[in-house]
């Protein structure tokens, strides 16, 4: 394993009396992807920040290839950042806004010039020199950041929700070229992001974050198949998540039935949470399966349908290329690989069924609920 | 569509033909022509002999202009780096005095700076010698100065603060220090509102008779106290009065020609006048 680049040790941060980061730990090695994820407000944002230098921690230490830089300011630190709305000189052209960091250090004007050429090269901006920044197109101006930011040669580059403007096509597009460049060039990659889906074709490592903490860090593979609780189940993907009981080795009970599992290594009888992923059940018919449900909802995704069966209350989320009539009978199967048995934490219960895709609609659902009942009970 | 919005235009149009354009027409008429109405070049060619009152006009309104940028721009700055709540409190500060009449503002600083006036009696009464401040050129200075500073520190606080923290951070990311990035850029990123600072604040103080009459003395004649001469004062003379003052319109046009040309072409509409 190669040294750790970036460490951050036990950081503390936060704003107007609100904790952001509290006691936050984090290594990141040279040459990775490292991609920090999380709903906004989790605090990746200030991760990132910290490690710029724009935000200076209460407590804690963040050291660079093994020295402290807590005293450091930014402009001191060998790292450059492209900021979410790219931040651009607005009154310099193409050229000068990537010749700025070079000239700051006083290059030779020739080597300047030879940078950029070849920096608006690998953007593909070539021809785009003398252009005024108010002229060019979201796309552009962010291909110009990232030459901006690469001109500096920084030993780690900071990307904070870098993509977040731009139209699918181009976000695709980006993320391929974003990736090359990374490879390219062997730089260290810091990047935010609130996709999981960009989180998981990008990255190296990710760091999933929730509430100011790390939820989980591992290869996108790991993430998505071994999530280690509700939280990082339900972000990462679809999930539906049920209460379970870890009955003894590969023997786990749930939605009121007993299943094999691959999972060991839990204490006989201990609650959990039990994550299937909708792509992984099956339908069969009521009569060959323990889980017979009804049909509520069936949306097109083009790739497949997203079939939502409630069985006893409980809305299953199924991804499948066969399609399903609503108010059909229907058995689903679940093969012992599918099943990932997790352990209980602050996140059980907050996760589960498919009545509601967002917290936010549920949340105003249930109020709405209560809301109907009081008049009902002024009535 | 578009009659709509011709007649909705029309008062406008009405009202700057009546009260801009029909007097700038009367000014130019009143320039080339003689007492009995017939043209002449006599008038233009006289306001030669008054060169040395537009250099001095020109010089003072300069370096009035000059000391008001240097003073507004960093309390602009400091105004701007401000809580929103604060700003609104420091910007209403900075216009409270343009709520006292013009006049009484600068009788005031004439009860200050006379040489038995209140900053004199002071010096007096703790045994230092009273100075001369009354009728120099530098209260005039001043006095254009502390009259006009609002309109130089007002578009320099509207453009900092548009100006994105981020922009900032990312020089700052990408090696800058304070000093650069002051250097490279906050003062080009305000250069709109500086040149629209020097055009607010060059052009009253370049024209302005009262503060040189009161503070000045009759040593420090301006352009304006000579309009004013010619027009209600004994040298009545309005023909001679419209050729100073047409010259001094070109003059000023000239002026912000040529402060234009620094602006990089952008935001240049509507700052000329």
């Amino acid at each position: 394993m190669t040294h750790s680049i970036i460490s951050l040790k036990n950081i503390s941060v936060s704003y107007d009396g609100e904790q952001v980061l509290k006691g936050f730990n984090l290594d990141i090695h040279d040459g990775e992807f490292v991609t920090l994820l999380g709903p906004s407000g989790c605090g990746k944002t200030t991760v990132l920040r910290t490690i710029a230098g724009f935000v200076t921690p209460e407590a804690g230490d963040v050291f660079f290839n093994e020295t402290k830089i807590n005293d450091l300011p930014p402009h001191k630190r060998e790292l450059n950042t492209i900021f979410q709305k790219y931040a651009l000189f607005p009154h310099l052209n193409v050229y000068d806004n990537i010749a700025f960091g070079m000239r700051i250090k006083r290059k030779k004007e020739s080597e300047v010039k030879k940078t950029v050429v070849e920096l608006l090269e690998l953007v593909n901006l070539s021809g785009y020199a003398h252009r005024g920044i108010a002229q060019l197109s979201g796309g552009q101006q962010q291909r110009v950041a990232i030459a901006r930011a690469l001109a500096n040669e920084p030993k780690i580059l900071l990307l904070d929700e870098p993509l977040g403007a731009l139209d699918l096509k181009l976000r695709k597009d980006m993320q391929v070229q974003l990736k090359e460049i990374q490879q390219q060039t062997g730089i260290t990659f810091i990047f935010v992001t609130h996709d999981q889906e960009e989180a998981l074709s990008m990255s190296d490592t990710v760091v999933v974050m929730d509430g100011g903490e790390i939820q989980q860090i591992g290869t996108p593979i790991d993430i998505y198949n071994e999530p280690k609780n509700a939280f990082v189940a339900d972000f990462i993907g679809e999930s539906n998540i049920l209460d379970g009981l870890m009955l003894e080795d590969f023997k786990v009970r749930f939605a009121g039935h007993l299943f094999p599992c691959l999972d060991k290594g839990f204490s006989k009888n201990t609650p959990v949470d039990v994550v299937i992923r909708p792509e992984d059940i099956t339908f069969v018919p009521q009569d060959a399966s323990h889980i017979k449900g009804e049909v509520t909802n069936v949306t097109f995704k083009g790739v497949h349908y997203e079939i939502i069966v409630d069985v006893d209350g409980f809305k299953w989320m199924i991804q499948s290329t066969a399609y399903q009539a609503i108010g059909e009978k229907i058995g689903l199967s679940i093969l012992p690989d599918a099943i990932h048995v997790m352990e209980k934490s602050d996140y059980s219960g907050t996760f589960g069924d498919y009545s509601t895709f967002s917290d936010e609609m549920e949340e105003d659902m249930i109020l709405e609920e209560e809301a109907e009942l009081e008049d009902e009970n002024e009535v | 569509m578009k009659s709509k919005s011709k007649m909705l235009s029309a008062p406008y149009t009405i009202w700057m033909t009546i009260f801009i354009i029909v007097p700038v027409i009367l000014v130019g008429y009143f320039a080339f022509t003689d007492k009995q109405g017939t043209f002449t070049l006599q008038n233009i060619i006289q306001v030669g002999e008054y060169s040395n009152v537009f250099i001095r006009s020109i010089w003072l309104g300069a370096l009035a202009t000059a000391i008001s940028l240097v003073l507004g721009y960093p309390l602009a700055y400091i105004i701007s780096q401000r809580t929103e709540k604060m700003q609104n409190v420091m910007i209403m500060l900075v216009m409270l005095p343009m709520w006292m009449n013009f006049l009484l503002r600068t009788y005031s600083w004439m009860t200050l700076l006379e040489n038995n006036g209140i900053i004199n009696n002071l010096l007096a009464s703790v045994g230092l010698p009273r100075v001369q401040m009354i009728n120099t050129a530098g209260a005039v200075v001043l006095g254009m100065v502390y009259n006009y500073i609002p309109y130089m520190i007002l578009p320099l606080y509207n453009v900092l603060n548009k100006i994105d923290n981020s922009v900032i951070e990312a020089a700052q990311d990408l090696g800058a220090d304070r000093r650069s990035v002051f250097l490279k850029v906050i003062i080009p990123m305000s250069m709109p509102g500086i040149i629209s600072g020097i055009t607010m604040v060059f052009v009253p103080a370049v024209s302005t008779f009262i503060i040189s009459k009161m503070l000045g003395g009759g040593a420090n004649l301006l352009i304006g106290d000579l309009i004013d001469m010619q027009f209600l004062g004994s040298a009545y003379n309005p023909n001679l009065g419209s050729a100073i003052s047409l010259v001094l319109m070109v003059i000023i046009l000239i002026c912000m020609g040529i402060m234009n040309q620094f602006d990089d072409g952008e935001n240049t509409g509507g700052m000329l006048l």
